[in-house]
């Protein structure tokens, strides 16, 4: 992917992903984001992981999230589904808002945030039951007043599954291989009709055919969802994403704290990115 | 096994026999004595529990043949009028008037101990549960070690608390209140609360700690990750412990509820201080006195070793054998169940 250079690019270009976004590019300044956030930082105890991010998600754009380890990109993640809450001793200031309301404000519900938020983990991590209870638990305790037999259909087919489970739904789904556990639990994800889809570095476990087909799958999911991917794999946000933010760790402070160090379109970051830490890591040099 | 997989290894021309003999050399000698004292080791118990069911065979066989049909058909257990003239059956000799009669004491086990079973894996579940979910770590270390304690008192501690203190104050209120329900067989006279239902009370006490620890470390090993999926669908605690946690270790709870009904068929002295020792009848209702085959040896011994015929020591341990059989088949019924249910549901390598 990377090796299609001509003699005349310089080295560090020669080792730039090339940008191959399916879809319209997007304009250098959203309209209508669905997460603003401003000023967030996060703790956990006493140490903070975050110091002030600021940034905004476009609707129906896939956004990724890079950053060497340790940077806070799994943290800022579960922020915005407030994933965080359940560990004990964490400590948010500053504001997200999600499609115009705070969601840190304590008359929110979690809950009901996170309906609308689906969410897919870097470890396949389906209910240890059928492949069909997999879609179906979410909206019937959700109370989706739907044909489940249908909703299970039209979410395994999306997600590019259905014609290798169809004749065994009643089957475990721990008997599926990695890639299609991952494949069912992005389909439980639509399940319930979120308008956001949360993804921590959902084909680090999957080999490179199983990781094409997920990298498709969000290219097709992005007519109806927003995306937010986090990922190590530079040539993947280059593939998929319309905008990529970069997180990094920064201790001129004294501390080692995830900072944001620079977001913009995909097309930006990786030909032209502004922050010269940007550029040392999209082209390999560290990280 | 290892030969099979010796001859896939080998390429399909005939192997060279220097070739196996090298791989199996290959065994060094602490290997093989390791080899060796783990299949000892592994063997002990089968042949302990072999040689135990032969010896209570042996102990227990004039009276298999003297009883008949008759220990599983007869009501009525008692060692017969030991000043009276022998009768004799069958080649055997027995006290005038002895009846072995197993079948009230088997439905006595049977009846306290699901009962038992059915009180306390709700109870161990949801508190075993609520205990790693809910609680604050500390909190949960000071229970644990309540519940550790709980699970070593010994049993006739809870027999006499049952007795004196338990079951006359459940006699006086939840009784009562059974009773004035008017169910047929939840009601009848309560008395001082000595009987079937202050036993299985009294039992689930007692296997509660053991359903609850094994249960507690099947929660705490549901993987976080499995959780926070179902959270991050938006569902609730209680949902969340519904289609994760419970899935995730039920295998492991009815391993756990069978340890805990192995523990509750064979309790002896709680059992027979709390029964009200009720011979040779049915339990009329829940309240009855009745007994159980463990209480009924442990009650009958002495005198069946003044029996001139040493009938009555043989027919207690028929009596013992069908415990030990029951106990077993338990066991095996556990065992297909886990087994059953780990095809359903749970990821290879996982559950009991
Ligand atoms: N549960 C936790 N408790 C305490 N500290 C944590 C916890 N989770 C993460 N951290 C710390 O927060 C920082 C950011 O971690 P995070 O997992 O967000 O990084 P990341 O960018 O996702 O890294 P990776 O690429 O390796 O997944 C790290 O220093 C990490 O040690
Ligand atoms: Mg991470």
């Amino acid at each position: 992917m990377s090796e299609q250079t001509t003699s005349a690019v310089t080295e560090s270009q020669a080792r730039r992903p090339e940008v191959t976004t399916v879809g319209p590019p997007v304009p250098a300044e959203m309209e209508n984001p669905v997460f603003v956030v401003e000023n967030l930082d996060f703790y956990y105890g006493s140490h903070q992981a975050l110091r002030g991010v600021n940034m905004k998600i476009g609707r129906n754009e896939i956004t990724a999230l890079i950053g060497p380890s340790g940077c806070g990109k799994t943290t800022f993640l579960r922020c915005l589904n407030r994933l965080n809450d359940l560990i004990a001793g964490t400590r948010v200031r500053g504001r997200i808002d999600f499609a115009g309301k705070p969601i840190y404000d304590p008359s929110l519900a979690a809950i009901e945030l996170r309906r609308r938020i689906g969410m897919v983990f870097q470890k396949p991590n389906p209910f240890p039951k059928s492949i069909y209870d997999n879609i179906a638990i979410a909206p019937k305790v959700n109370g989706m007043k739907v044909n489940m037999d249908d909703l299970v259909e039209e979410c395994l087919t999306r997600a590019a599954l259905w014609d290798e489970v169809k004749g065994k739904l009643k089957a475990s789904a721990f008997s599926l291989s990695g890639g299609q556990q991952q494949r069912l639990c992005i389909a439980r994800a639509i399940a319930v009709k979120p308008e956001v889809i949360l993804m921590d570095e959902p084909a680090s476990a999957l080999d490179p055919l199983a990781t094409i087909r997920i990298e498709d799958l969000m290219s097709e999911l992005k007519k109806d969802y927003t995306i937010v991917v986090v990922t190590h794999n530079m040539q993947q946000a280059a593939r998929v994403s319309d905008r990529t933010a970069f997180f990094n760790v920064d201790d001129s402070q004294g501390v080692r704290t995830g900072v944001l160090v620079e977001m913009g379109t995909t097309h930006q970051i990786f030909t032209s990115p502004t922050d010269q830490r940007t550029d040392d890591y999209i082209t390999g040099r560290f990280g | 096994m290892a030969s099979v997989l010796e001859e896939r290894r080998e390429p399909a021309v005939a192997p060279s026999l220097s070739a196996r003999s090298r791989r199996r050399s290959e065994l060094t000698g602490p290997d093989r004595a390791l080899g060796a004292a783990l299949t000892v080791a592994g063997l002990i118990p089968t042949l302990a529990l072999a040689f135990l069911a032969y010896q209570m065979v042996k102990e227990a066989y004039p009276a298999i043949i003297f009883n008949g049909w008759h220990f599983f058909t007869s009501k009525t257990f008692t060692i017969g009028n030991l000043y009276a003239p022998i009768q004799h059956k069958r080649g055997y000799a027995a006290p005038h008037g002895a009846s072995y009669g197993v079948l009230p004491l088997l439905v006595g086990t049977l009846l306290s101990s699901v009962f038992a079973l059915i009180l306390a894996v709700p109870v161990s579940v949801a508190g075993a549960i609520l205990l790693v979910e809910k609680l604050p770590q500390r909190i949960q270390g000071t229970l644990g070690i309540f519940l550790e304690l709980l699970a070593g008192i010994p049993s006739v501690v809870f027999g006499l608390w049952g007795v004196y203190t338990f079951g006359p104050l459940l006699s006086r209120t939840v009784y009562k209140w059974v009773d004035s329900l008017g169910i047929p067989w939840l009601s009848g006279h309560t008395g001082a609360g000595e009987g079937l239902a202050t036993a299985s009370v009294v039992l689930a006490v007692m296997i509660i700690p053991i359903i609850a620890s094994i249960t507690r470390e099947l929660v705490r090993s549901v993987p976080t990750v499995a959780k926070e999926g179902a959270v991050a669908l938006g569902l609730t605690p209680s949902e969340t412990v519904r289609y994760v946690t419970i899935p995730y270790v039920r295998t492991g709870i009815i391993a756990a509820a069978v340890l805990g009904w192995a523990r509750a068929l064979g309790e002896t002295i709680a059992v027979l201080i709390i029964s009200g020792n009720a011979l040779n009848i049915y339990p009329h209702s829940i309240f009855a006195p009745f007994s159980t085959m463990a209480a009924t040896i442990a009650a009958f011994l002495d005198s069946a070793l003044t029996d001139p015929t040493g009938m009555a020591v043989h027919a207690l341990a028929q009596v013992g054998l069908v415990l030990l059989a029951v106990t077993i088949l338990t066991n095996f019924g556990g065992r297909l169940l886990t087994r059953r249910f780990a095809d359903q549901a749970l990821p290879v390598g996982r559950g009991v």
